[in-house]
């Protein structure tokens, strides 16, 4: 009798598989699996927490004090952040950063690219080595900075000789100077994210029509009337990019403030994005932080809309064949 | 003075031999073609009379001097590139003025000349437009616009007219030869077009495996190639080959073959006699209708003022022959045929050399 009742479970629990299987291979059904799953990761990652902060920006509350006590407030987040000098300051350092480091990027990435491309012999080596910076985790990039920045580090140890003769005391203080904190900063960038302006830069000159430039020399142009007549023209849209790209994620700074300064000494060094977080996760301050990142949100999005315009822009020309 | 000698020219890209001793002369004014199929160094010969390549061994002269080691800008020469290669960002005047502007021209003085030179390719509206606004016969005519405007004594062209549609490009080679009458200048020209190279040649060149095959005049190349490939290079249809052996009999030589047998022309050697050769003979050559040999036809292609007629010949090779339109055949038919012997071609069976 056992034996026939499991029998007859299996039975059931085949059917009930079997139909839900057969359900689930109806194609009006099937066909919205991978939506669903795409999109309630997406709901899930983004749109809560999105739609959370915006909440939570309008709300009176603080980490400390349990999540009840909390109320609305209006937009009182709102006008703390903007009476802030803190805000502002940072938000006015990060331009300085993302303007200095981004400039440094394309003006070396240029000519890296423009060397590397006149090299026939060992070039994959040449760019294999010019990319690694770009493949280094941004932690160990900045934990490796903040070791060659030590005041008996090897920058200073190799700047020496050449600080002696000027009677400079040769043991700058890379991370503990305003000024030289902020150029530590800049320079860590510098380092790791050159090597992604050189890659567009390499596959805008790889780009170019070899029988243009050949055009050019039969009709006697010098190298450089070849340069600037030919070459710089057609790798503006390279440029563009370049610049766009770079600047939307030097705005984000942040890696490289957490490892070597922790925005000091003072605020000398701190970023927005640096900002942000010690204002949401050293103070708890959850609500104005929100509002911050909202009001920073706004900023961004005007700046990055203006990119993907003069991105499109070049996109067109592209095709009208104006470059 | 503008003619340009090569002597004993290599280029070798690694292991790869491009080209492998070219020796040849283009006089003073005339209209030289390069051909040959994709990959025989046409290409290559001429990127080096250039200057965008150089020779790895061997002698390239303009005019009097050696100009081996003299940059391309600095030989006097014009090029038409195979894609053209106009400056897409410049409108067509500043494309034109470039080679003016180079050499520091007047801002008058390149307005007039860049006016002169479009008016002559008769391009004037387009001068604001950029290339890309263009279609293909006129970017054409603004690349030549372009070359004309420096004035060069000799014209390099690659393939100009291989991005045009079939009806332009023929137009446009009755145009080419009428500015090489106008300029009076040195034209190097290259293309894997047979037809181009007949209708605008002065003298052809004739290049494979990066050896020059022949060099003469158009119809003397296609009255006397000097080896198979020649032959078979020049000429639509493609000349009919028939492999076989040569035999005396009766004191005259015959061609014979597996069911083929044809009295050669009297002016033979007779040193041949017992030779493996391939026969060579045009579709025009071919006479239907009378002659020995017994064919079936297997396709017909009527084109008008003649029809090819496709036909077997007991197994061996399909053959074909272009006879009067008036000549009506239909697949399965049976036929009689022969060729003229005066305008047949003998070739060596190993080298493919001529021997008649």
């Amino acid at each position: 009798m056992t034996e026939s009742t499991t029998l007859a479970a299996s039975v059931h629990r085949n059917g009930l598989l079997s139909r839900l299987s057969a359900w689930f291979s109806q194609e009006r059904v099937f066909r919205w699996i991978p939506f669903v799953m795409v999109e309630g990761m997406f709901i899930l990652i983004l749109i809560i927490p999105f739609a959370l902060t915006i909440y939570i920006s309008f709300l009176r509350w603080r980490a400390n004090r349990p999540f009840e006590q909390a109320y609305l407030s209006g937009l009182r987040n709102y006008e703390s952040v903007i009476a802030d000098s803190g805000f502002w300051d940072s938000l006015g350092r990060t331009f300085y950063f993302a303007g200095a480091a981004v400039v440094f990027e394309l003006i070396i990435g240029f000519f890296l690219a423009l060397m590397v491309h006149q090299i026939t012999r060992g070039r994959r080596f040449y760019i294999t080595i010019l990319l690694i910076p770009m493949m280094v985790v941004p932690v160990v990039a900045g934990y490796n900075f903040s070791m060659i920045y030590l005041d008996s580090g090897p920058l200073n140890q190799i700047l020496a000789p050449g600080l002696n003769l000027f009677d400079i005391n040769p043991r700058i203080r890379w991370l503990s100077n305003p000024i030289a904190a902020q150029w530590a900063i800049i320079l860590a960038d510098i380092w790791q994210w050159t090597s992604l302006t050189f890659l567009i830069f390499l596959s805008g000159f790889s780009a170019l029509p070899p029988q243009l430039i050949n055009a050019a020399r039969v009709m006697g142009a010098s190298r450089r009337q070849t340069f600037f007549w030919v070459e710089l023209p057609l790798l503006k849209p390279a440029i563009v990019i370049a610049v766009v790209i770079r600047s939307m994620e030097a705005l984000k700074m942040f890696d490289p403030v957490v490892l070597l300064t922790f925005g000091g000494p003072g605020t000398s060094t701190q970023t927005v994005a640096y900002y942000l977080w010690e204002q949401v996760w050293q103070f708890n301050k959850y609500s104005f932080g929100a509002a911050a990142s909202i009001m920073l949100l706004i900023i961004f999005s005007v700046l990055i809309f203006f990119g993907i315009y003069l991105i499109g822009r070049q996109g067109k020309a592209i095709e009208r064949g104006e470059a | 003075m503008a003619q340009i000698g090569l002597k004993e020219v290599v280029k070798k890209f690694g292991d790869f031999v491009a080209v492998n001793g070219v020796s040849l002369d283009v006089h003073d004014g005339e209209f030289l073609i390069l051909v040959g199929p994709s990959g025989c160094g046409k290409t290559t010969t001429l990127n080096m009379i250039s200057g965008l390549e150089s020779p790895t061994s061997g002698e390239i002269i303009i005019g009097n001097r050696v100009v081996n080691d003299i940059e391309p800008g600095e030989r006097g020469l014009g090029m038409v590139f195979q894609d053209l290669a106009l400056f897409p960002h410049m409108t067509v005047f500043e494309n034109i003025a470039f080679g003016l502007r180079v050499k520091k021209t007047l801002e008058p003085d390149i307005d007039r000349q860049v006016r002169a030179a479009a008016e002559a390719m008769h391009i004037l509206p387009l001068l604001g437009k950029r290339p890309a606004q263009c279609s293909g016969g006129e970017s054409q005519r603004v690349a030549l616009a372009r070359t004309i405007v420096n004035d060069p004594s000799v014209f390099l062209m690659d393939e100009p007219l291989s991005s045009l549609d079939a009806k332009l490009r023929v137009d446009m080679r009755t145009e080419l030869k009428a500015l090489h009458e106008r300029l009076n200048a040195t034209f190097v020209y290259v293309t894997h077009d047979q037809a181009e190279a007949m209708t605008m040649a002065d003298r052809i060149v004739v290049m494979n495996g990066g050896l020059v095959e022949q060099i003469g005049g158009p119809l003397d190349i296609y009255d006397k190639p000097a080896s198979r490939f020649v032959a078979g290079f020049f000429g639509t249809p493609t000349m009919n080959f028939l492999q076989g052996e040569i035999v005396a009999a009766n004191g005259a030589l015959t061609f014979q073959c597996e069911h083929i047998e044809h009295f050669l022309a009297e002016n033979t050697p007779d040193s041949l006699a017992g030779k493996q050769v391939i026969l060579g003979v045009r579709s025009e050559h071919v006479v239907v209708n009378s002659g020995g040999q017994q064919g079936q036809v297997k396709l017909i292609e009527p084109l008008g003022d003649v029809s090819l007629v496709f036909f077997e010949s007991g197994g061996q090779e399909q053959l074909v022959a272009k006879v009067a339109p008036e000549l009506r055949f239909s697949s399965g038919d049976q036929l009689t045929f022969g060729f003229q012997a005066a305008k047949c071609h003998l070739f060596d069976f190993d080298s493919g050399t001529r021997l008649n």
